[in-house]
């Protein structure tokens, strides 16, 4: 039609979710993340169980901390924080919100029960000593009782059907919104958790670098963290491709959607080009360490930065996700601005999220060995580490 | 192709127009919520389930001067910079001619008959009365704003000053007092027209059955059966349409911005 339009008048919508979505986004993906990679040294036997130990520990300690504050970030991008209960009072089991609701907190007690079981032992071992870390030892530890194994696999695995809740319901909240077609594909869950495994094997090496205890296990750890981030790499482009295609076929509108805000806006067309570029050096730069590793010992010293990397990738996916694409209006012609003002919906909430996730780091390391019982299995882990360093 | 994907949406617009026409005819056996798996309706309450309200929005009498928005805006006393309805106006140049025309589209809840925003509220604040309004129980709503994003017309937001959702409630509170809403009664080429579509005799019922086959709804493709059907409707504004976006900065009285300027101009 040979015509052109312009529009007048429209008022401005200022975007309904705030930037904390994004922080609940990123660190509960982190947060079921790192308990799969707690898995196989928590629960596994045998010589690949044993491998997998000193991942185990890191992993746990990011799956705790995150599962900590992740709902705090939730809370906070209510508009009504303190009316949370009316989720309890009026449950609805048409809302994939609400059953987010009952899932989240479910897993949280079972995530809590999950690592404490697991760090048990150590607090057993802590509590002979003398002080104040044997006094919270003993607190923490609630009696010398032992438990048996199949106890602690057992919490784990429930631990793990609530993660597997956890993806589900995040994956399909964001997916089920007809109106924003960028949103409505069944692509969008899966990527949310090859993402969320890329961002949590970047905090394991980013962890690894400043809180390892040295003697043992680290550079093993680098280099499970990097073969999980190149297969979690490798299997969000393959998501992204498959997507790319069934736009292409005609079968999502989510693609034709997503080109079409690339084409008409330059922020979008920035973005792009910035997340396809910070992929490729991301997938370069960790398959560069990982070869090196068997070469110098030196790399082990930088290669926390591609750990930042891992963890920038996985937080800007959900910033796109989550915030660029409610730029889009859905009714008018036109892009709404998106302004990350200062204040505690803005900037701060994203600082904040981040010091209070810290601030639980250090607390927890303060107090709890998590780190495992340092004299256990001396021979093993030093013929292990010569075996690999 | 840019013509065909029109000339296929208007069809589509018309025909489901039609389509969210046809159980209307035959409403005594309502359409309530049996079972709800995720995402399907749950059940209406409140209102009386023997009416159903609709609005007919008569383009052809729209002078675009936005005393709607302001009556509305003073009636419900929704803050600064937030609105519940809106009139959009478009300027449509024909590149051969040179002609110009203005296209004015009032834009409010559409009181959907399925209705995205309400099965996913999760405290069921949202909710649609039995009379096929569309309302938020601001008591109960958590300010989650998910039924914000769920909404395909943009037809919510979070009210600054409840911070709880907010949208066109059809002024439910007059109507129970026997009023026209604000917005209806404010317009001055009489182009809002609401009423009871259960009522054969209301006016409502008479112009959708004089001009069935001409009444359109915004985002047919969407399923979401809107109840505000437009009259003198143009296809190209049925979805977002393909303009270039608006160039202004509207402020308020202490100068303080509260329109919006858009990039990318
Ligand atoms: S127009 Fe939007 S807010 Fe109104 S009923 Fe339909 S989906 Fe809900
Ligand atoms: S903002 Fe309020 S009305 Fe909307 S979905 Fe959340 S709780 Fe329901
Ligand atoms: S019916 Fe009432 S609330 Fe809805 S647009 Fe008109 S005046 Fe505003």
């Amino acid at each position: 039609m040979n015509s052109s339009i312009i529009e007048i008048l429209t008022p401005r919508y200022e975007l309904a979710w705030y930037p904390w979505a994004v922080q609940y986004f990123f660190l509960i993906a982190i947060s079921y993340s790192a308990l799969l990679l707690s898995l196989p040294g928590t629960i596994g036997r045998g010589q690949f169980a044993q491998r997998w130990q000193p991942m185990a520990r890191l992993a746990l300690l990011i799956t705790l901390t995150c599962t900590l504050v992740a709902p705090v970030a939730l809370l906070a991008d209510l508009h009504q924080p303190m009316r949370f209960w009316h989720f309890y009072a009026n449950a609805t089991s048409t809302s994939w919100m609400s059953i987010g609701s009952i899932l989240l907190p479910l897993y949280l007690f079972s995530v809590l029960g999950y690592v404490w079981l697991a760090w048990r032992p150590a607090l057993l071992q802590a509590r002979q000593g003398h002080g104040f870390a044997a006094g919270v030892a003993r607190l923490l530890s609630a009696g010398d009782w032992q438990v048996r194994r199949s106890v602690l696999t057992i919490v784990a695995l429930t631990a793990t059907v609530f993660a597997a809740g956890i993806m589900l319901y995040t994956g399909a909240e964001i997916a089920i919104i007809k109106a924003r077609p960028l949103w409505h594909t069944n692509w969008l869950p899966v990527m949310f958790v090859t993402t969320g495994m890329v961002a949590a094997a970047g905090l394991v090496l980013v962890l690894n670098r400043f809180m390892s205890p040295a003697r043992e296990g680290r550079s093993e750890i680098n280099r499970q963290g990097l073969k999980v981030i190149l297969v979690a790499m490798l299997v969000s482009a393959f998501v992204a491709a498959a997507w790319l295609l069934s736009g292409l076929s005609g079968h999502s509108e989510s693609v034709a959607a997503a080109l079409e805000s690339v084409q008409a806006n330059s922020d979008w067309r920035l973005s792009a080009i910035w997340a396809l570029l910070a992929g490729v050096i991301l997938f370069a730069f960790a398959a560069i360490a990982l070869k090196a590793r068997t070469q110098s010992a030196a790399i082990s010293r930088w290669v926390w930065l591609v750990g930042i990397l891992a963890l920038h990738v996985g937080w800007a996916f959900r910033w796109m996700v989550l915030m660029e694409v409610q730029t889009v209006a859905k009714n008018t012609a036109g892009y709404y601005q998106l302004v990350v003002e200062l204040g505690s919906y803005g900037l701060m909430g994203i600082i904040g999220t981040f010091g209070l996730w810290l601030a639980v780091l250090l607390l927890v390391d303060l107090f709890i060995p998590w780190q495992g019982q340092a004299h256990q299995r001396p021979h093993q882990s030093l013929a292990a580490e010569a075996q690999h360093g | 192709m840019d013509f065909a994907r029109r000339a296929i949406l208007g069809q589509i617009a018309k025909l489901t127009a039609g389509a969210a026409l046809v159980p209307l005819a035959s409403l005594s056996f309502s359409p309530s919520a049996h079972a709800s798996p995720i995402n399907s309706q749950p059940a209406r309450r409140e209102g009386d389930a023997s009416k159903r309200y609709g609005m007919i929005i008569d383009l052809r009498q729209c002078i675009g001067c936005q005393a709607c928005t302001v009556s509305c805006h003073i009636e419900n006393e929704a803050p600064m910079g937030s609105f519940r309805t809106i009139v959009s106006q478009y300027e449509v140049s024909n590149k051969s001619t040179g002609d110009m025309a203005t296209m004015v589209l009032p834009r409010l809840c559409n009181h959907c008959e399925n209705p995205p925003c309400v099965p996913v509220c999760p405290v069921q604040a949202t909710f649609q009365r039995k009379d096929g309004i569309v309302v938020v129980d601001n008591e109960a709503c958590v300010g989650c704003a998910y039924c914000v994003q769920a909404c395909p017309y943009d037809a919510r937001f979070i009210n600054k000053e409840t911070q709880t959702a907010d949208k066109c409630t059809f002024c439910a509170h007059r109507l129970e007092a026997n009023l026209l809403p604000a917005c209806v009664e404010s317009c001055v080429g009489g182009a809002r027209i609401i009423g009871d579509m259960r009522d054969p005799n209301s006016q409502i019922s008479k112009m959708i059955a004089q001009h069935r086959s001409e009444l359109m709804v915004l985002k047919p493709e969407q399923g979401t059966l809107p109840q505000v059907y437009y009259l003198g409707m143009d296809e190209r504004f049925l979805s977002r349409p393909q303009a270039e976006p608006a160039l202004w900065d509207v402020r308020d009285i202490d100068g303080k911005e509260i329109g919006y300027e858009f990039l990318d101009h």
